[in-house]
């Protein structure tokens, strides 16, 4: 495995493979949370009446039992080999996750809002747009990076049953026994996706908790505490 | 007069920012969708293509029949149960390394918690097919990539709780003149064992998902089935397989609901 290849590799494209799993990550991300949103709404149950609910929640534990792999195993013979495939499998099985995560947070909002926008004549629409969304929507924004970062490693494992991404990379090199090129791959992989987990936290840090507290210093030196275990000597608050 | 007009709020503005970050992300969106390969068109032709024909009827009596699925689905829970032991097991004390109430010095600490988010950044799949590169095709390997990937996993978990638990208790046993081991089994694990036992379950959840997925490269279990129907093209069989494998985890996920309901 010593000393990794990564000149090798770089010619063949593994950095390419990578970007892909990350854009197979993010489309499949974006599926995911274009379906789950109005379904989330049918399945809360201070929004919606039993008899959507039930079914809407049945719907979302089915399927997250299927994990995303024997998704991608059902489609790629309908949409072929590539990277398609791992996004499709990737959105449907996010509706399961997200859906729940969404519908959790929606029946945890406070209900005054809502009476409000009854008592001046609003419809079901009206009080969803205006009363449960702005309080909901910060929240479920934050729910979609994270399962975005969970879709990177995802995207990455799905290429190797060949659905696209860097997973096939990896495969091909153990195949043929090729040690320092499979660590070279696997070191670049391990380096994206924890660079992505850093820069997500983030930004959901920053959208829960807002910008308040001293800038950028507190909640880079966190991250890095996160990453490394090590902790930056800080500057004490004047 | 005035005063009827500062009665409307002003609206508010969108900033120079927010529209330069919202251009951003929708560019970058439909790059990665013209590299994907997704179109609205090709999001319906999924959906219509007659292929989906091949995947019905089941064949009952291929599946139910004794060794096809049956034997190596019963392998698949033994991976997942056999990993879920040996990663908690080995998650237990790690977790107390990587707290920082409980750890015995720093390096320790250090050491054990930039190791642990190395090995969480590596897909539990990637192990496998290390593992399997390493010791060879079979569950054996599957067994250790998982164990490896569960460790991982509990080890944040678990460790978040030690750091969130009462360090009143701990004093007292260090002032009692408690040594390291001792001081942390009596004062800190009674308060944080049930979160322990329902993490437990929850990686359990995990695993049998997981070992489901590792025969696909050769780790043993029920993938090493599909992995094999599909590449004879045997639709219908995989679909037969997926409704088992869907009703054996949906029962693991409402035994291990209930149990955690009951623990916490």
């Amino acid at each position: 495995m010593v000393p990794p290849a990564f000149g090798r590799v770089y010619e063949r494209g593994a950095v390419g493979k990578i970007f892909e799993s990350v854009y197979i990550a993010w489309i499949g991300t974006l599926i995911g949370a274009i379906l789950s949103l109005p379904l989330a709404f049918l399945a809360a149950n201070n929004v919606s009446p039993r008899w959507i609910r039930t079914p809407v929640r049945q719907f979302f534990n089915a399927i997250r039992a299927v994990p995303e792999l024997i998704l991608a195993v059902i489609f790629i013979p309908i949409t072929g080999l590539g990277p398609w495939a791992g996004a499709l499998a990737i959105g449907i099985h996010s509706i399961g996750t997200l859906g729940k995560w969404a519908t959790e947070s929606i029946e945890g909002i406070d209900s005054g809002p809502i009476e409000a926008v009854k008592a001046t004549g609003g419809q079901w629409v009206n009080r969803m747009r205006w009363a449960v969304i702005p309080q909901v929507m910060s929240t479920i924004t934050s729910y979609w990076l994270f399962r975005f970062e969970i879709n990177v490693r995802a995207s990455a494992v799905l290429g190797m049953i060949g659905a696209g991404g860097v997973g096939s990379e990896l495969v091909s090199h153990l195949v043929f026994r090729d040690f320092p090129a499979a660590s070279a791959v696997l070191i670049l992989t391990v380096v994206v996706v924890m660079t992505i987990d850093t820069v997500s936290a983030n930004v959901r840090r920053r959208i829960i908790v807002g910008s308040v507290g001293d800038r950028d210093s507190s909640r880079w030196s966190e991250a890095w505490t996160d990453l490394t275990g090590l902790r930056r000597k800080t500057s004490p608050a004047p | 007069m005035t005063a009827s007009a500062s009665a409307r709020p002003a609206r508010p503005q969108v900033r120079v920012r927010t529209f330069g970050i919202t251009l951003a992300l929708v560019a970058f969106t439909v790059f990665a969708a013209r590299k994907v390969g997704f179109s609205p068109s090709t999001f319906w032709e999924v959906w219509t293509n007659p292929l989906w024909e091949k995947f019905w009827p089941i064949p009952w009596g291929w599946v139910f029949d004794g060794d096809n699925v049956i034997q190596p689905l019963i392998e698949t829970l033994q991976i997942a149960v056999l990993s879920t032991i040996i990663g908690c097991s080995l998650a237990l004390p790690i977790s107390f390394a990587m707290s920082p109430l409980t750890t015995p010095n720093r390096p320790t600490y250090l050491v054990s918690r930039a190791v642990m988010n190395v090995v969480r950044a590596v897909p539990d799949l990637f192990w496998a097919k290390l593992l399997v590169t390493a010791l060879g095709i079979g569950a054996f390997a599957g067994a250790w990539a998982l164990s490896v990937f569960s460790t991982a996993v509990m080890v944040k978990l678990f460790s978040e709780t030690i750091d969130n638990a009462n360090p009143g208790p701990l004093e007292a046993a260090r002032a009692a003149g408690g040594r390291h081991a001792p001081v942390v089994r009596t004062g800190v694990l009674p308060d944080v064992f049930p979160a322990y036992v329902s993490y437990a379950l929850y990686v359990l959840e995990l695993n049998v998902r997981a070992s489901v997925v590792l025969g696909l490269v050769g780790a043993g279990g029920i993938g090493r089935v599909l992995e094999a129907q599909r590449q004879f093209f045997k639709f219908d069989r995989i679909l037969g397989i997926l409704v088992l494998i869907f009703v054996v985890v949906w029962v693991v996920d409402h035994l291990s609901v209930a149990l955690r309901k009951r623990l916490v």
